[in-house]
């Protein structure tokens, strides 16, 4: 993420018109059909695809999601993808689901689809995809046999039996992609399967595959391929350097990008402003988190003053351009999750700065400003905060944490390693603040489970990538159970009430600001993405959300 | 005789501790490759689980042999010339992978080290033989001017003049997206127009290392007794530049070059990512960023090996280049 400067001060007074025509002679000067002279010529919709240092990969294996190619989503369908903006879902294999009880859990499959091969989609392929995640728990990504104890058809429906009430899992079962059982069946090792020949289900069929571009196109046999708009896609891959990336965005190539742009308005918008649009929501909250098994932070007055003791403004003004809000410190993603939130809770439970608050909070957890300094039990209160050194948004919140909290007090410093690092340091809880990410799964209970359920905090020294801060709190585990069982939406929202209020009460982590998601669009070819006024899912282009927003498209 | 013997028995021993050295660096760094490959995701705001990491590590087999089962099992591949397969490139074998890098890093910086070399060395002599002069001194202040850029400096400039602002040349890449590498010319043509700008600002970078060892050689030389006495017979001061003072002066560039040479297919890491251009420098970084082990320890290994290489030829050539190094031994 780091600036151009020079791009942001040229571009805005550079005249729009003379870049665009230097950024199409750039793409006619190439020699065999580049992304943007066949994108004007018809259907063809070109997304910045995926990183290829220095050339891509080849692998369409749909339980690799660490190195698998994004057109992947589009070639394998699952039962419905779902929401990461709210959680609603959005059907595909499955014609709809409903709990028989808070254990058991039945789909029905669609009829009358058809493998891209030809060959009929049948329930059994859905129960031969969850068997083959249980014989090869390297594929199993998503933890599906952690939680669930069986699965079989019956007719048109498939029946999961869970190990306990979990009923927001559907949503991990519902976006687990479905392989063909005629072919999956024989492949040896399907871990380590490159899947260079993929046969899906979704609506479209891998067409070409080069080192530095591939290219999907639109597969006749898919079940609603009459809405379907664009009939090739094209995956160009990104640079390393994201300076490279950033430009070739600006010079628009893309019909999609997902990319942070400084001064998104001047380097993107403004070059068409007829076509070229943005979308920035947010797509996760970036928070302090506390070791929690260390003293102070263990206190929970302590942790409010740390709380109140930091401008959330003035931190998202640094991280991310302004671009990001303060977040909604009851863990509640505003807007996208609007519905979910607590009436009762002051300001949307937005906390802002109160340095006399926050010394007081400070008091009663017994430390108290002597001479500018926080003193405690043990002398001056310190703190050394964690952070992965590629993170620059991270790394210019954390710097003005360590200023902010340098003014009531409290010593600072700054531990920057590179993410392989910080992922052992944090796991192994032998960190003593660190930034992070929470949530971002579109719904409140993966996004609480994950973030503070206990059974997740191992002891220190063991690694545990989820409730890393090692939070244990009864009433949050009880709350947790009560939201996993329930399925009235009343009982829903009462419990993820409580777990908000906990939340903003408790301050097991202090909620900053929420990371965005970077969209960036243009309607030169397509309309219908998502946007301010029709939110349906984020604009990532590398998860099931590339399935939503593709099927959604009209052509213009 | 026993002078190549004694630097044959040199390679040897360094080469061990070079291939012991590139087992132990790559492992010397915190974190693991499951940690790198979850990284890639977080980075990108996907929440990771433990199911998640517990999956990948199934899936990159990540070694759980002690240290020295690794060592020696390194050592076998070695003498095999096995290096395994890589955790980023599942399904081709390490060797395919810096084997297709290669030819691109080999071309471009290639190319681009032997022009610096020549141009290079011709300004010095010029520069040299000029000293103190007007010539001398543009070409001096000149050198030093573009010297002092940083190549991931003049490679944002280059690329945003020249390719955004004006479109003359592509913005990334070795060659067109979406095209399959082969020997046509039409594919020649267009590597080409790819590589321009990172060649240019390679060259540009390293001409100026070459000017001002070749003008300084030059200046000593001219102060020898030969060249007075070639200039007292009244020789053409060209036939005294070119023929009794740069060949000479030239003996000490001949020997950076070739250790040059040898540092050659360690690429550029920072102007080939800057283009995206498919070379080795940018795989050595995914291989570091991926904590890629097999990978590093190859592409170490190839970097290591060509510079042994270089500097025992350039040894070797030396018994025929200059006598004092024959009658010392």
């Amino acid at each position: 993420m780091k600036n151009l400067p020079n791009l942001r001060s040229v571009a805005a007074c550079a005249c729009a018109a003379a870049l665009l025509a230097a950024g199409a002679s750039a793409c006619s000067s190439s020699t065999a059909g580049s992304s943007g002279s066949t994108s004007s010529a018809g259907g063809t919709l070109t997304i910045q695809g995926d990183t290829g240092n220095p050339t891509l990969v080849e692998n369409f294996n749909p339980f690799t999601p660490s190195t698998e190619l994004h057109g992947t989503y589009l070639i394998y369908a699952p039962l419905e993808t779902v929401s990461t903006i709210n959680g609603s879902y959005t059907p595909f294999l499955a014609t709809g689901y409903k709990f028989t009880n808070p254990t058991t859990l039945v789909y029905t499959i669609r009829q009358g689809v058809r493998w891209s091969d030809g060959t009929a989609f049948t329930p059994a392929d859905v129960v031969f995809t969850f068997n083959l995640l249980k014989k090869y728990p390297a594929l199993d990504t998503n933890g599906v046999w952690s939680q669930i104890s069986g699965v079989s058809a019956s007719g048109n429906n498939v029946t999961f039996t869970f190990k306990a009430p979990d009923v927001p899992f559907a949503a991990t079962i519902a976006q687990t992609p479905i392989v063909p059982e005629h072919i999956w069946s024989s492949i040896a090792n399907p871990a380590t399967y490159a899947n260079t020949h993929p046969v899906g289900t979704g609506p479209y069929t891998l067409k070409s595959f080069a080192p530095t571009q591939y290219t999907l196109a639109k597969n006749p046999l898919y079940w609603d391929a009459s809405k379907i708009a664009p009939t090739t896609v094209v995956f160009p891959a990104q640079a390393t350097s994201q300076s490279t990336n950033q430009l070739e965005v600006s010079e628009g190539q893309f019909d999609w990008a997902y990319t942070y742009l400084p001064d998104v308005k001047a380097t993107y918008v403004d070059r068409d402003p007829a076509t070229n649009q943005y979308w920035f929501p947010p797509g996760g909250t970036i928070g302090l988190f506390l070791n929690l098994t260390q003293a102070p932070y263990n206190n929970v007055n302590f942790r409010q003053g740390i709380s109140l003791a930091l401008n959330r403004a003035t931190i998202a003004q640094k991280a991310v351009n302004g671009y990001m809000s303060p977040a909604s410190t009851t863990g509640i993603i505003l807007p996208n999750e609007q519905k979910w939130l607590d009436p009762n809770l002051p300001g949307q439970g937005v906390v802002t700065q109160n340095r006399s608050a926050a010394l007081a909070a400070f008091t009663r957890a017994g430390y108290t400003l002597r001479g500018g300094k926080l003193m405690g039990p043990n002398g001056q209160a310190t703190m050394t905060i964690t952070l992965p050194n590629s993170f620059t948004d991270w790394a210019a919140a954390a710097t003005e944490i360590s200023t902010e909290l340098g003014q009531v007090g409290i010593k600072v410093s700054l531990d920057e390693p590179q993410y392989a690092q910080y992922s052992q340091t944090t796991q192994a809880g032998t960190f003593n603040a660190a930034i992070g990410g929470f949530g971002g799964t579109g719904i409140p209970y993966n996004d609480f489970d994950l973030a503070l359920n206990s059974s997740y905090a191992a002891p220190v020294h063991t690694p545990t990538v989820n409730n890393f801060e090692r939070y244990d709190n009864a009433g949050v585990n009880q709350a947790l159970g009560k939201l996993a069982a329930s399925t009235s939406p009343a009982a829903q929202q009462q419990a993820t009430d409580k777990l908000e209020t906990m939340m903003y009460n408790q301050v097991p982590i202090v909620l900053l600001y929420y990371g965005g998601s970077w969209g960036l669009f243009s309607t030169k070819h397509f309309t219908g993405w998502p946007s301010a006024s029709d939110p349906y899912t984020l604009p990532t282009n590398y998860n099931y959300s590339l399935l939503t927003v593709v099927t959604r498209l009209v052509k213009a | 005789m026993r002078y190549i013997l004694r630097k044959v028995t040199l390679f040897i021993i360094t080469l061990w501790a070079a291939i012991t050295l590139n087992f132990i660096l790559p492992r010397l760094m915190p974190g693991s490759p499951v940690d790198a490959a979850l990284g890639k995701l977080a980075s990108a705001g996907v929440p990771i689980t433990n199911a998640e990491k517990a999956a990948v590590e199934a899936q990159l087999g990540a070694p759980h042999t002690s240290i020295f089962v690794q060592y020696a099992d390194y050592l076998r591949n070695i003498a095999t010339l096995r290096f395994g397969t890589s955790f980023s490139f599942p399904n081709q074998t390490v060797a395919e992978t810096i084997g297709k890098a290669l030819p691109w890093t080999v071309a471009l910086v290639g190319t681009t080290t032997v022009f610096a070399f020549v141009v290079g060395t011709l300004l010095g002599v010029y520069a040299g033989w000029h000293r103190g002069k007007f010539g001398d001194s543009s070409v001096t202040v000149g050198a030093t001017f573009f010297g002092a850029f940083p190549p991931f400096w003049l490679g944002l400039l280059l690329l945003y003049w020249l390719s955004f602002k004006y479109g003359w040349f592509p913005i990334k890449g070795g060659y067109s997206p979406g095209v399959t590498p082969n020997w046509s010319l039409s594919f020649l043509g267009d590597a080409l127009d790819h590589s321009v700008l990172p060649g240019l600002t390679l060259a540009i970078t390293t001409l100026s290392g070459w000017v001002f060892g070749m003008r300084n050689n030059m200046i000593n030389t001219l102060g020898e007794d030969y060249v007075t006495f070639a200039e007292a017979n009244g020789l053409r001061s060209r036939t005294v530049a070119l023929l009794y003072a740069a060949r000479n002066a030239l003996l000490p560039n001949v020997t950076s070059f070739g250790l040059m040479l040898g540092a050659v297919v360690g690429g550029s890491v920072l102007v080939e990512g800057i283009y995206s251009y498919p070379g080795v420098g940018n795989l050595l970084y995914l291989a570091v960023t991926n904590h890629d082990y097999p990978l590093m320890q190859a592409l170490l290994l190839v970097f290591t090996l060509s510079m042994l290489v270089a500097i025992f030829v350039v040894d070797l050539l030396y018994v025929r280049l200059d006598p004092r190094v024959r009658s010392t031994s």
